[in-house]
């Protein structure tokens, strides 16, 4: 009987055809592979956190193999030494297992952190890139609010991320808490109480923090990225203006193979970024901390940075306390933690998905925008911006405001009024100066597009006047007085300002390792032709 | 009987120490040595025999050589100016006059002196782990990195910190440090706590870079300035400006 | 052209198209797919049409001598984490060494790979520039009138408008099938605070809001002894003028974290200072602060009125106490009073007094000598609602 033969070469197209029986994939898969995906380095910013969040998935699992939550009581009796005999929680002591007795659990550890950190940095630096090129804008404005709350997720997710070990430094964190929880009028008590199931700290809180930090939340988080993703892929990617640019196409590169072997690269370097970071620079080191009690707390206390500017606003909160009676029945207190710890938050998450509508309404533009705004062309949002950031970094610098004293030899005392003042005049400060640099920005442009390009040569004239020669960017108006200006419109995208940006000069350094002496040495052995004009200008420019 | 009486009142007024201030108090060898040096540096701002000079510097009667110790061989004293509170610095004295110094000044007033002998380690790491983290901490912090205190006053690194003036330091309470008696803190209990810091310091960083070992702050700084900074020159790198 | 028409002259394209055509090269059927698809490929330009350039060569090189690396460092990584002594111990110094190591041979074994991903990318692949149409804005209009229409539909098939009593059957059925979702959860996880704490002497509840573990209650009536953390009784001797000592209830587990809102702290002061204090609470004895302080030594919570850290920075010769947390700062010798920061209330003060053997306990002295058991008086840690004590 003859054996049947397996055609190795024809397996790749009968699996192919097997699955198009079944599923119809054909044309939905070509869809996908020709999709165009715009080019520039700053639409790479939101996949830093898109990656992130799956090694924090990788190594959270690993981690949460050798986890264990409860508050039990135990006795250390483990690794390491300056620990041994002392009780502990057994959510402590098993961190401090995977920090010492399980093979590569430290890195493990230091990875999961350092990558909550770097998708907070990245969700935040993507957020601004959003902001400041308009790309909220209609249609987008669903993306945004999704956006933002993956910021929260994740804020959310981090703090009760760290605050898991129960050591004592995320253990103060907790009773803040739970004083925050505490200072809500009405039901303050009811809320930290259900929580907390008693009194602060009980024996609850850990467990339910671990269910909300490894089931609860990454599961909103993965169904929220999805969707972010998936609006991203129907209403397709925001572009910069350009040539050939329109508010109605898309111009870059396909999918496959370009985009996605950049994409998957990046992967890569963002991965190998945060093993480096796992294992060159130590985090969280929670054996110096020591588990929690009641009655420890170290000077430098401070939660994680992208929860410190709640610390800030809490640290530069002035005493201001409101008691009296209501209605004559009862006496009651309004604690003044309540204000920068639970308003603040509630006004900073609302208020930003509010903005796109606002500013909709503010430009009456109902319009559909897919072409990305140079923030100097929007010196309104752009210093509005300039605003938010600037009253976000009073608040995060003042929540480490101890460090800095004394670090630096400052009155603690000093740092926090400088910070309380600090708040209230460089946001408003901030406001002006960026506006203004804008405008500047802004003239600019526009005076390069009417005279031309600085040469940086000098000429004398007859006369006796010097004058410096410029490049025009297009043909010359003669007419009229013949004062030489341009007939160019600003289109909304960079405008060249320096000679070797218009070919008429080559670029400064090319090569990436190693300088390259002349255009015939180009990587791909292209020589350029040079344009008559460009000839010309090269024979002035040479000094013969 | 009566011999007896002077016997013990001859000791008593052989050994005990003088509380008049004003008189000329009985000092042997190292203390003469001391008061030489203390009337050399000292007296400008601490006064004749110690009594203190008002706005200048504190009374010195009753402090114990072992204050002195710790002040002079950390530099602290002789300060150079008045301020908030006075830094470590190099001292001036080698550590044999500081404790000649520190005679002369226990010969003045009495006071707490540091034990005998040169060991003040203990071998009680964990349980020294324990009495930091709820006495000391709170002002020297998690990582014996110091921190800030109000008005311009901070608690000092221990990083250059030996045995000897750890245990002076909690004994005799500098400047705004509370006093952490013997009763309170026993001599044992002193050790075990200076063996813990020793150990912290000497010990490396299981993680790798200890980064100050001040926690968040650092870590925020270096996500930022190493992390972002590195991948965003990737991005410029991978996609560029188009 | 609007969409309609634009998908018309598609179709139209598509059924010319012939792919079984023998003169059509493989890139006219990509890029006969792409325009299927609404993309026009405008520039591709491989980088090495002629093969076998010098430069082609050394790229190619340069890539696999990075995927070797790729390999060296992963096989570094794997051999070091299997042999490396990791494992901490007070002697092994190199124990140190095996997370940064990990961490870098990881590290670069990723990066390189993204970096010989990206060059391949960048210097292989052929430079191309696509366009792509949007196909935005609203759907057609035939499309969203029919879909409106059907969705009324839906509407009329279910017939509320005309039963309307169905309708508000329904509803008045699901609402409380409502909150029986929401019931576990809320009703599960509600505690109340005001009547869940420990009970108290006489038999009744107490709140967990105003009680700590100094209050006298029926399984501890007191006076409860101030105790260091392993639960010895302290004696005023055992704190120097100008010390500080955190001390705790001694009951069973006071100085574990079942009693958090405990942790107190006392302070030997200072004759000038002491007197001091004594001036202000003379002079405070309008409420429930009646001289609690014995001699010299005061005791005041360590827990913050602000956030509820312990409030432990000490400064002995300033007299104030530093939270760490926000920076507030109390004025012991102006009974704990906040004199910085954003905290509102002073410190509560536990009543002193010395028991028979000579230690402190937790207790008022009665004018005949007699010690009544007592926890703080004011309730403890961060402010709250209920708080009904008008003095600060």
């Amino acid at each position: 009987m003859k054996k049947p033969k397996v055609d190795i070469a024809a397996l790749p197209g009968a699996s192919a055809r097997e699955i198009d029986d079944r599923l119809q994939v054909a044309t939905p898969l070509r869809r996908l592979f020709n999709k165009v995906f715009p080019d520039h380095w700053s639409f790479l910013l939101g996949e830093i956190a898109l990656y992130s969040f799956i090694v924090l998935l990788l190594t959270g699992t690993f981690l949460a193999l050798f986890f264990d939550p409860s508050m039990q009581e135990v006795v250390y009796n483990g690794s390491y030494v300056p620990l041994k005999g002392i009780s502990m929680s057994r959510a402590y002591e098993t961190t401090l297992n995977l920090s010492f007795d399980v093979r590569g659990g430290l890195i493990m550890r230091q990875m999961h952190h350092w990558a909550a950190l770097l998708f907070m940095a990245a969700i935040v630096v993507h957020m601004l890139r959003v902001f400041f090129t308009g790309a909220f804008r209609k249609p987008r404005e669903l993306n945004w609010i999704i956006g933002l709350s993956l910021f929260w997720l994740g804020f959310t997710e981090g703090f009760a991320g760290y605050s898991l070990p129960d050591d004592a430094l995320s253990g103060t964190g907790l009773r803040i808490a739970s004083a925050i929880m505490l200072s809500i009028p009405v039901v303050g008590s009811w809320v930290t109480t259900s929580l907390f199931n008693g009194e602060f700290p009980g024996q609850d809180i850990l467990p339910r923090l671990y269910i909300l930090h490894v089931l609860l939340v990454p599961a909103i988080l993965l169904v929220l990225i999805t969707v972010h993703m998936a609006l991203l892929v129907k209403q397709k990617h925001t572009q910069w203006p350009g040539p050939g640019r329109t508010n109605h196409n898309v111009v870059g590169i396909r999918m496959f193979p370009a985009f996605s072997v950049k994409a998957g690269g990046f992967f890569m370097i963002v991965f190998g970024m945060i093993a480096l970071l796992g294992g060159i620079f130590q985090i969280n080191p929670i054996w110096l901390f020591g588990p929690y009690k009641a009655a420890v707390v170290s000077a430098a206390s401070q939660p994680d940075w992208y929860v410190m500017f709640l610390d800030g606003s809490t640290r530069l909160m002035p005493p201001w306390e409101f008691r009296g009676s209501l209605f004559g029945y009862h006496y009651y207190t309004l604690p003044p933690l309540f204000w920068p710890t639970v308003v603040l938050p509630g006004i900073l998450t609302v208020l930003p998905m509010l903005y796109p509508f606002m500013e909709a309404r503010w430009n009456k533009d109902r319009q559909s925008h897919h072409l990305l705004q140079r923030p100097r062309d929007v010196p309104n949002r752009t210093a509005l911006g300039a605003m938010a950031v600037s009253f976000y970094l009073v608040l995060t610098l003042s929540g480490g405001n101890d460090v800095i004293a004394d670090k630096f030899h400052i009155s603690l005392n000093a740092m926090t009024w400088a910070g309380r003042v600090g708040l209230l005049i460089i946001p408003p400060l901030a406001y002006y100066v960026t506006h203004r640099i804008c405008l500047g920005l802004q003239q600019h442009d526009r005076e390069v597009l009417a005279h031309g390009v600085e040469t940086g040569i000098i000429k004398r004239l007859p006369d006796g006047r010097f004058m410096e020669i410029h490049q025009p960017l297009a043909d010359v108006d003669h007419h009229g007085d013949g004062d030489g200006h341009g007939q160019l419109e600003y289109a909304g995208w960079v405008v060249p300002k320096k000679m070797n940006r218009v070919g008429a000069l080559p670029p400064t350094e090319r090569g990436f390792f190693r300088p390259v002496e002349d255009a015939t040495q180009r990587e791909d052995g292209h020589v350029p032709e040079m344009s008559a004009e460009e000839k010309h200008q090269a024979e002035i420019l040479s000094g013969d | 009987m009566i011999a007896a009486l002077a016997l013990v009142g001859g000791i008593y007024a052989a050994f005990a120490p003088s509380t008049a201030a004003s008189g000329e108090p009985v000092l042997d060898g190292a203390a003469k040595q001391g008061q030489l040096l203390y009337n050399d540096s000292c007296i400008s701002c601490h006064g004749n025999n110690g009594q203190g000079v008002e706005g200048r510097g504190p009374s010195l009667i009753g402090v114990g050589s072992a204050a002195v110790e710790f002040q002079v061989t950390t530099g602290r004293m002789p300060a150079t100016r008045q301020e908030a509170q006075a830094e470590r610095k190099t001292p001036v004295f080698t550590d044999e006059q500081a404790q000649e110094i520190g005679a002369y000044i226990q010969a003045l007033g009495g006071g707490p002196q540091l034990p005998e002998g040169t060991d003040l380690r203990g071998d009680n790491i964990a349980a020294g782990g324990e009495l930091f983290r709820v006495n000391c901490s709170s002002c020297h912090s998690f990582g014996a990195g110091g921190g800030a205190l109000s008005s311009g006053k901070f608690a000092p690194s221990l990083d250059e910190s030996t045995d000897r003036e750890m245990y002076a330091a909690m004994l005799t309470g500098p400047q705004n440090m509370p006093v952490f008696g013997d009763n309170q803190l026993s001599p044992q209990e002193k050790r075990d706590i200076i063996a813990y810091v020793q150990n912290m310091k000497a010990h490396a960083d299981q993680g790798g870079l200890g980064i100050g070992r001040i926690g968040p702050v650092s870590e925020g700084l270096v996500i930022f300035l190493v992390g972002m900074v590195v991948l965003i020159f990737a991005t410029l790198w991978i996609a560029g400006k188009s | 052209m609007t969409d309609t028409t634009h998908h018309a002259a598609g179709h139209a394209a598509d059924e010319e198209f012939d792919a079984d055509d023998p003169r059509m090269t493989r890139f006219d059927l990509v890029r006969e797919g792409a325009r299927r698809d609404g993309v026009e490929i405008v520039h591709y330009e491989p980088r090495f049409p002629v093969p076998g350039t010098r430069r082609e060569k050394r790229i190619v090189r340069s890539l696999a001598l990075m995927f070797l690396l790729v390999g060296l460092f992963a096989t570094a990584f794997v051999v070091i984490y299997i042999a490396w002594p990791w494992h901490y111990s007070i002697s092994n110094d190199n124990a140190k060494w095996f997370t940064p190591i990990l961490g870098l041979t990881l590290g670069l074994s990723l990066a390189l790979l993204g970096v010989a991903m990206i060059t391949w990318g960048k210097k292989l692949l052929p430079e191309e520039i696509a366009v792509q149409d949007r196909h935005d804005g609203p759907s057609d209009s035939t499309e969203a009138k029919l879909t409106g229409q059907t969705i009324l539909n839906m509407g009329d098939e279910l017939g509320l408008k005309r039963r309307p009593v169905l309708g508000l059957a329904a509803l008045a059925g699901l609402a409380p099938l409502g909150a029986v979702a929401a019931a576990p959860i809320i009703g599960g996880l509600i505690k109340d605070p005001h009547t869940t704490g420990p009970k108290l002497a006489d038999g009744q509840k107490s709140s967990i809001l105003t009680t700590t573990g100094w209050t006298p209650t029926e399984a501890n009536p007191g006076p409860i002894a101030l105790t260091r953390e392993d639960g010895t009784k302290i004696r005023p001797e055992d704190v120097s003028v100008g010390g500080q000592m955190t001390v705790f209830p001694g009951i069973p587990g006071g100085a574990s974290n079942e009693y958090a809102d405990s942790p107190t702290l006392l302070i030997h002061l200072r004759d000038d200072d002491a007197a001091a204090l004594e001036a202000t609470l003379i002079n405070e004895n309008k409420g429930p602060v009646e001289g609690f302080n014995w001699k010299n030594y005061v005791a005041y919570s360590k827990i913050c009125t602000h956030a509820g850290c312990p409030a432990s920075l000490y400064e002995q010769q300033t007299n104030i106490l530093l939270c760490p947390c926000h920076q507030s700062q109390f004025k012991i010798t102006n009974n704990a009073r906040p004199i910085f920061g954003p905290a509102t209330r002073r410190l509560p003060m536990l009543p002193l007094a010395l028991d028979p053997e000579g230690f402190f306990v937790a207790g008022i002295v009665q004018k005949d000598g007699s010690i009544v058991p007592s926890g703080y008086t004011v309730p403890v840690g961060p402010g709250f609602w209920e708080r009904s004590d008008k003095i600060s």
